[in-house]
């Protein structure tokens, strides 16, 4: 695959250098924000009780060459401020337009898991300040691999089928823990239907997902050492098959827009528990105004059956606990923002959100202001 | 007399802000288009035209009038919006928008010398070389 996105680099090359028959394209996008929490000692989706302007500031560049005979070659670049800026080839894939409905892409493509995942970097293309993090909480961001987009007119509808299926390495978070991961076999079905003032989407993907902690590798191994071997086997993540099951469905009418998605994602044979995210937004447009206001909620229960035989008396018991406990998450937020368009490619955004962890039963406050723009 | 004057000045300025827009396509072409067809062109969700030939819509650049009248009289958006859907399209590698000229003229000239070109200019400066098809006040 890295050969592949090599050899797009080089094409993309080629296709720079001979003008006479590429039409070039040069895009981007970017977002400043800042944002702090409102009380002493809070904290939220990495932000602290002071300014930071780094978490969710970020530049995208997007070059594309339009080749003859409906093929192209298109490279995204994405630096972020929470990554020092260093940056990373998110999109790098062919193009071919096999007839005006069908069309296949191959090279580095996102994994569309949810509604706005395809464009989560293009915060212009959205109203919020971020995606709701409750259900946005799947980081295994790229895939490398192909996708097949098949558009139609069903019944009165504009459909859109998205077939993918691909690999990916990289770091991501599970259950707020960054691993190494690599998924494999992954693939989505995505499905699309949109008329008038209504859209649903439906989407289901899979894939045997292999992740390794280095700091719980030393615990299971602690495990084994002392004849533990199938809890330490209940630690893994090793090629476990996994399902991940989305609904999105959008209202928009009148200047009116209502957005909820809903997703479900399960972990096969593992102690990771089974993920439920949900949220829905509603926003009125008015003028350049859209102010919006939104609930999310998050529900994984732990899989406390893990160590439920074991001994309370076991010298691991407490850190065992301690860890599969740790997954369980229940928490909802509310917030409450607004987008103001002041300028014909920018929009200028403030969003206040209150979470509620009803297991730690901790509050916070975030404030978070900025302006997305594209070019 | 003054007064008549500001008077018919005022209805002048008055027409030119509330000039309509019209859809335009080459001469040659026989079908006719709803606003809805329209939409679905300069949005990309369709890419023919009702004969089945291929459609390329041009768009006119921000700083044109008559495209924030296109924008919220046909296609029903801001033109904020519209960027906005356009940049989820573009930036996921599901479409690109449409080219951008910066005059009337100059869509008049693309639309006059290729059958699948659709554009859209000022109402009054519509001329015999092209076809309107769709007229929005």
């Amino acid at each position: 695959m890295r050969l592949l996105i090599y050899t797009l680099i080089i094409g993309f090359s080629l296709g720079v250098s001979s003008k006479a028959n590429a039409d070039i394209r040069f895009n981007g996008f970017a977002s400043v924000k800042a944002g702090t929490t409102l009380g002493s000692g809070e904290t939220l989706y990495k932000y602290e009780d002071e300014l930071s302007w780094r978490h969710e500031t970020l530049v995208g560049l997007q070059f594309g060459a339009d080749l003859q005979q409906d093929l192209s070659v298109t490279a995204q670049l994405v630096g972020r401020g929470s990554e020092s800026y260093e940056t990373n080839l998110e999109w790098a894939y062919i193009s071919y337009r096999i007839t005006d409905n069908l069309k296949f892409n191959a090279g580095r493509i996102r994994t569309p898991f949810y509604k706005y995942t395809d464009f989560i970097d293009v915060g212009y293309a959205y109203d919020w300040v971020r995606v709701p993090q409750s259900v946005y909480n799947l980081n295994f961001t790229n895939l490398d691999g192909v996708s097949l987009y098949y558009t139609s007119q069903l019944m009165g509808f504009d459909s859109t089928l998205h077939l993918t299926a691909g690999s990916n390495d990289g770091r991501p978070e599970i259950a707020g823990r960054k691993v190494d991961g690599k998924v494999r076999g992954g693939y989505g079905i995505i499905w699309e239907l949109n008329r008038d003032f209504f859209t649903v989407r439906l989407a289901h993907l899979g894939g045997e997902l292999t992740a390794s902690d280095p700091e719980l590798n030393g615990f299971t191994e602690m495990l084994r050492g002392i004849g533990y071997a199938s809890l330490a086997d209940d630690l893994l993540l090793d090629d476990s098959h996994s399902d991940f099951n989305g609904l999105a469905v959008t209202l928009d009418k009148y200047d009116w827009v209502l957005v909820s998605e809903l997703t479900n994602v399960t972990f096969e044979n593992s102690f990771v528990p089974e993920q439920t995210g949900f949220y829905v937004s509603l926003g009125h447009r008015m003028e350049s105004f859209t102010p919006y206001i939104s609930y999310e909620k998050r529900d994984d229960s732990a899989k406390r059956e893990i160590y439920a035989d074991v001994p309370q008396t076991a010298p691991f018991y407490s850190d065992l606990a301690g860890l599969i406990d740790s997954l369980a998450v229940d928490r909802e937020a509310w917030s409450l923002g607004m987008r103001y368009d002041f300028h014909s490619s920018a929009a200028f955004k403030v969003q206040l959100t209150h979470s509620d962890n009803k297991i730690t039963n901790e509050q916070n406050q975030l404030l978070t202001f900025g302006i997305d723009l594209v070019f | 007399m003054s007064k008549l004057v500001s008077l018919i000045i005022l209805t002048l300025l008055t027409f030119q802000a509330q000039a309509g827009t019209s859809v335009i396509v080459h001469p040659s072409n026989s079908f006719s288009l709803t606003a809805d067809d329209v939409t679905r062109l300069f949005t990309g969700r369709s890419k023919t035209f009702p004969d089945g030939r291929t459609a390329v819509p041009v768009n006119l650049t921000e700083d044109v009038a008559v495209r924030a009248v296109f924008d919220e009289k046909v296609l029903g958006r801001s033109s904020s919006q519209i960027k906005a859907h356009w940049s989820k399209l573009l930036f996921t590698g599901k479409g690109t928008p449409p080219k951008e000229v910066d005059s009337d003229q100059e869509v008049i000239d693309l639309v006059k010398s290729n059958p699948n070109i659709i554009g859209y200019i000022s109402s009054e400066n519509a001329t015999g070389d092209v076809k309107v098809v769709l007229s929005v006040d």
